[in-house]
């Protein structure tokens, strides 16, 4: 294989310009397109009939709806980590890494927006959350910080981008006319002089302080939409940090495997070495280990105490009715993980893959377990109550609203790959020549 | 010959036992009772009350989706009061129809009887009552500041209304359980020969309504002859109520939103235009980079 450091210009580009879907590409988008669509049609299902054919009830009202909103708001922070964080460190190899993180930030925050309206049985009054909101009300704080947020990936996806729009706009014959025309629309303007570089590096620069403190206020903006209330499992003043471990954990899980996929997908090994996996599998077994501990203190400190309302959610979760699905959360979202990438050998790039699917799906189960359990054992015992309040399983319209929003920010990830550089052109170029520079 | 006697006085003490067990062994047959009450509220507003229970050794059972028929003096379809079933109490009530008026005003003694449906007797009775029409008067008086609650029950008597002596009845305040706090010192009054209970009212600082209204009333509870009677009288004997919006009318987090605390609002607005005027200074850094480039 061709050292990394011997490549040219030339040849860089001609890697990491978008390419067009192959078979397999064409396959997954349909597949994607389709579990949207199924999705979308069990939306119109749930607009027309309301609520009643989803399976929440009178306990149960956040549901998989919420789960999957909090999962979304967890993989969005892996865009401040990556790109602002290791910017502000200086550090060099995640170059390769950034444009994926912040696209999977931007379409989980597009989603997780969506799925709070999906939630709403009235979506037609979502402006009144503006018009008339209380600012004293946690859901406020969480839908300004959210858009917030949305504003600032976005520019932190568009600043870093524009050098590449300069190359980009050069291969017309490529990238064909659509997309040209897209990128003079978004780019033209970009002539790669000084000043722009300097205005440009200076924005990214504040952007990257800026995105810090508001990913970590969205993380504990939505824990505390569970903290602020008194309920067994969410009365806890550990929230807010425990959220935000699980979501570096999610987001760097998320980050191993888009990485994974991408890289064997447009053949970008020269790009995404075995070097970013053991960097990053090192990464998630760190921030494993940070959860795990979390987790240890969010379940065993109450355990220990077991205060009466504590005491059924506790031993539904470890012995009743949710225990398959709390341990399969720990287990396959924290324990294998940590003792997969611990290794040398595990940190190759297949198992970190491995780990990485394995965190992000046991952390969406996770987030399953923190909303769902506690609404079933309020403090007050459920009395004279259909049997159908006292149990939840989503229903069908449920699971398809879900998939399709899990589909939606996956399509979107794929459909920028297709559109847009998926690793920064400019910004590898200039770093192969510093590197080359210093030999 | 001894021993012969002998086995015969086990073998029959065996029986005797085994009986016993088996006796033991077999479940009380569960007893029916059904209870009737007769109410007159305002003297313009008159009702049944239906209890339905199983009994079984002493314990209690209320008879839930049980269907009665009630007819009044006799049941005949004409008589009809009504189809009623019980709920999960085991109670239902049954309203006495306008289309009965005749019948009602035909006498001053009426009979209610209950029939059970479904029970294979339904030409049996399963409880009556017998009630005397009557009604219940509460009138007030302020002699020199001592202020007085009279009740008077009258009787329906060969076309003609007469007090009722030796009624034991309550005279006092109405709670909002529809219980009855005792205006006086007695728990209960008693009518005289006149049919009039009268009761001194010392409960002189309850809470009234805004402008200081409370209801008096008087009642007659299961009385064998009149049934149930309760009459109601607002008055101004109360203390009024002022609202204290002092709750509602402070900077706290559970108030309006034009109520926000002070240090909450500078927070977030702080926080808010702080993050919000960097993204529109990064805008208008785009424009300046869009500038430069033509």
């Amino acid at each position: 294989m061709q050292s990394s450091t011997s490549l040219t210009a030339e040849q860089i580009t001609r890697d990491l310009l978008p390419q067009k879907f192959g078979r397999r590409g064409k396959i997954w988008v349909a597949i994607l397109v389709t579990l949207c669509l199924i999705g979308a049609f069990a939306y119109y299902r749930q607009l027309r009939y309301g609520l009643v054919v989803t399976h929440m009830r009178d306990y149960v009202s956040w549901g998989i709806y919420i789960s999957n909103f909090v999962f979304f708001v967890a993989i969005s922070l892996v865009g401040s980590l990556i790109t602002a964080i290791f910017r502000l460190a200086n550090v060099k190899w995640s170059t390769p890494l950034t444009r994926i993180a912040e696209i999977i930030a931007l379409s989980a925050i597009v989603f997780a927006s969506l799925i709070i309206i999906v939630d709403m049985g009235r979506p037609e009054r979502f402006m009144n959350l503006f018009l008339h909101g209380r600012i004293q009300s946690p859901i406020l704080w969480d839908v300004i910080v959210i858009s917030t947020y949305f504003f600032i990936s976005a520019l932190l996806l568009y600043f870093p981008l524009l050098p590449d729009f300069k190359i980009l706009l050069q291969f017309k014959e490529k990238t064909g006319k659509m997309l040209n025309r897209l990128y003079r629309f978004q780019g033209s303007f970009w002539k790669g002089t000084k000043d722009q570089f300097r205005i440009s590096d200076r924005s990214i620069n504040i952007l990257c302080i800026v995105i810090i403190p508001v990913a970590f206020c969205i993380h504990t903006v939505t824990s505390w939409l569970f903290a602020t209330t008194y309920r067994p499992g969410w009365d806890s003043t550990n929230f807010g940090a425990y959220f935000i471990s699980g979501a570096f954990l999610v987001g760097a899980g998320g980050v191993v495997v888009a990485m994974y996929v991408f890289r064997r997908a447009y053949h970008l090994e020269k790009y995404i070495t075995e070097m970013h996996f053991e960097k990053m599998g090192r990464m998630v077994v760190l921030l494993a280990l940070l959860y795990l501990y979390f987790n240890v203190n969010e379940y065993l400190v109450p355990a220990f105490k077991m205060k009466k309302p504590e005491e059924e959610h506790l031993t539904q979760l470890f012995a009743g009715e949710y225990a398959p699905l709390f341990w399969f959360a720990i287990l396959v979202g924290m324990l294998l993980p940590i003792l997969i990438l611990l290794f040398k050998k595990g940190r190759k790039p297949l198992p970190v893959f491995i780990a990485g699917v394995m965190v992000v799906i046991g952390a969406w189960f996770k987030r399953y377990l923190i909303v769902t359990p506690t609404l079933l054992h309020p403090l007050l015992p459920m009395q004279n109550v259909p049997d159908s309040f006292k149990h939840y399983f989503p229903s069908w319209e449920e699971w398809a609203i879900a998939m399709g929003s899990l589909a939606g920010a996956l399509l979107i990830i794929t459909l920028f790959a297709r559109i847009y550089p998926i690793i920064p052109i400019h910004e590898t170029i200039t770093e192969k020549n510093e590197q080359n520079e210093n030999k | 010959m001894k021993t012969s006697k002998f086995l015969v006085l086990i073998v029959s003490f065996l029986i005797a036992f085994h009986s016993a067990v088996n006796a033991q062994d077999e479940p009380a047959k569960p007893k029916q009772v059904v209870t009737l009450r007769y109410f007159n509220e305002n003297n313009s507003f008159q009702y049944l009350l239906l209890q339905s229970w199983s009994k079984t050794g002493k314990k209690l059972e209320p008879v839930a989706n049980k269907a009665f028929q009630v007819y009044l003096d006799s049941n005949s379809s004409a008589n009809l009061v009504g189809k009623v079933q019980t709920d999960n109490e085991g109670k239902v009530k049954a309203l006495i129809p306008a289309g009965l008026k005749s019948v009602w005003d035909s006498a001053s003694t009426h009979t209610f009887l209950v029939m059970a449906e479904g029970s294979g007797k339904e030409d049996e009775t399963a409880t009556e009552f017998t009630i005397t029409k009557s009604k219940i008067t509460i009138d007030t008086t302020n002699q020199d500041g001592v202020r007085s609650i009279a009740a008077s029950v009258m009787k329906f008597d060969q076309g003609n209304w007469v007090p009722v002596a030796n009624v034991e009845m309550k005279l006092g305040v109405l709670r909002m359980d529809k219980s009855i706090l005792s205006g006086g010192d007695e728990a209960t009054y008693t009518t005289d020969s006149t049919g009039i209970a009268t009761a001194e009212f010392k409960k002189d600082s309850l809470p009234g309504d805004s402008k200081g209204n409370i209801i008096l009333a008087a009642s007659v509870e299961d009385n064998d002859e009149l049934g149930n009677l309760l009459i109601e009288k607002p008055v101004n004997w109360g203390v009024p109520l002022k609202e204290d919006k002092s709750f509602f009318d402070q900077r706290a987090l559970w108030t309006t939103r034009f109520k926000t605390p002070y240090w909450l609002l500078i927070i977030a607005y702080s926080i808010s235009i702080g993050v919000w005027s960097t993204i529109l200074y990064l805008v208008f850094q785009l424009f300046r980079i869009k500038k430069l480039g033509t």
